[in-house]
């Protein structure tokens, strides 16, 4: 059941590519790899967004957790967790760079 | 990137956006220093009491973080955070362009990052002993693994340092223009004006909503991330500065036990 949804999914996703593909072939060039740069730009960054969502929220609970039974260390905690969350997000812009390469730039 | 390409105020054919906008940076911070302290008093008011409220900050912060002798990297440190600072709040004008979201304005900085903390750690201990320590503390089998990993940990650095900050300012414009252009006159907005029953009914309050939102919500966002990335860009400069100095001292503790 689950392989079928998934390439059912596949298919869905292969179609818009295929007939832009068909369109492009016909006037020749690469006009191809747009369509899939775009599905691959909104795929990649909807999974590092999601996931950088999950640690963020582990990291952020972590340290709320901390400071509730450490209220003097506040401050420091609150430092540490921000450049937590930086370096966990800075995975997710490296996608976001890739992207609007993806998205953008003109190959 | 046609979607946020809008026309700067101030555009010098054949000088790119950034590096006009870079000289604008250093103009008001070299303003905003030179007016603070042209009549210095004891008791500060004005521009003097709030940069004497922004030198204490990062007093405050080179002290927690580096320690004793920190602050004599405070020209560096200062300089990093008031530019980028300054560069990040300028992107937030309309008409005014970021240096910041530019890769080469943001890479410039993370090198001289880079290059600094490599500089401090090879003067403070000797360039032998500073390469040394990229070994770690494993057995010998595993220290030329060990060197080659460091190695290209140390030179993503830059790269993280530099992609982060560039990667959320020009984020935050993407956003903010695709509100923009979602809400304007090609959109929700446009919408409402045909006059159609759709448009009024879904089109001028949508457009509203967006416009709420953006003012109310993205804006003080863009505002806090400005401040947030100066504040790690800093905060990680620190951190490699202290890293390249306490292997240093680690190294003294060790040399005389004989245990490396």
């Amino acid at each position: 059941m689950r392989r079928t949804m998934m390439f059912a999914l596949m298919a869905v996703f292969a179609v818009p590519g295929i007939a832009l593909a068909a369109d492009a072939a016909a006037g020749g060039g690469e006009g191809w790899i747009k369509p899939f740069a775009a599905i691959a730009a909104g795929i990649g960054f909807g999974l590092a967004a999601g996931l950088c969502g999950l640690g963020q929220g582990r990291a952020a609970g972590s340290a709320v957790d901390a400071m509730a039974r450490q209220p003097g260390n506040t401050n420091r905690i609150q430092t540490a967790m921000i450049l937590g969350l930086a370096f966990i997000e800075s995975l997710v812009l490296f996608v976001f760079v890739i992207a609007v390469i993806l998205l953008f730039v003109k190959s | 990137m046609e979607i946020i390409d809008h026309p700067p105020i101030l555009h010098f054919s054949g000088i790119p956006d950034h590096v006009t906008y870079t000289w604008i940076a250093m103009l008001i911070i070299i303003a905003v220093s030179f007016f603070a302290t042209r009549k210095l008093e004891l008791v500060p008011r004005g521009a003097q009491n709030f940069m004497e409220l922004v030198l204490d900050q990062f007093h405050q912060i080179l002290d927690e973080v580096i320690g004793a002798g920190g602050r004599r990297y405070l020209p560096l440190i200062g300089t990093l955070g008031l530019f980028i600072l300054v560069s990040n709040l300028m992107g937030l004008v309309p008409g005014l362009v970021a240096p910041t979201a530019n890769l080469n304005t943001t890479a410039a900085c993370a090198l001289i990052v880079f290059f600094t903390y490599h500089v401090i750690g090879v003067r403070k201990q000797g360039a032998l002993n500073y390469l040394k320590h990229f070994a770690g503390p494993v057995p010998g089998p595993l220290k030329p693994l060990m060197f080659v990993i460091e190695i290209i940990s140390h030179l993503a650095r830059p790269l993280s340092l530099s992609l982060r900050l560039f990667g959320n300012m020009v984020g935050g414009h993407i956003l903010i223009a695709i509100f923009f252009f979602m809400m304007g006159f090609d959109g929700l907005l446009g919408w409402a004006l045909t006059g159609s029953l759709g448009g009024l009914l879904i089109g001028a309050p949508g457009a509203l909503v967006s416009a709420v939102f953006v003012v109310g919500f993205l804006m003080p966002l863009k505002i806090l991330v400005a401040f947030l990335q100066a504040f790690i860009f800093c905060m990680l400069t620190m951190i490699y500065i202290t890293g390249a100095l306490e292997e240093a001292e680690h190294e003294a503790q060790h040399a005389p036990a004989g245990h490396h």
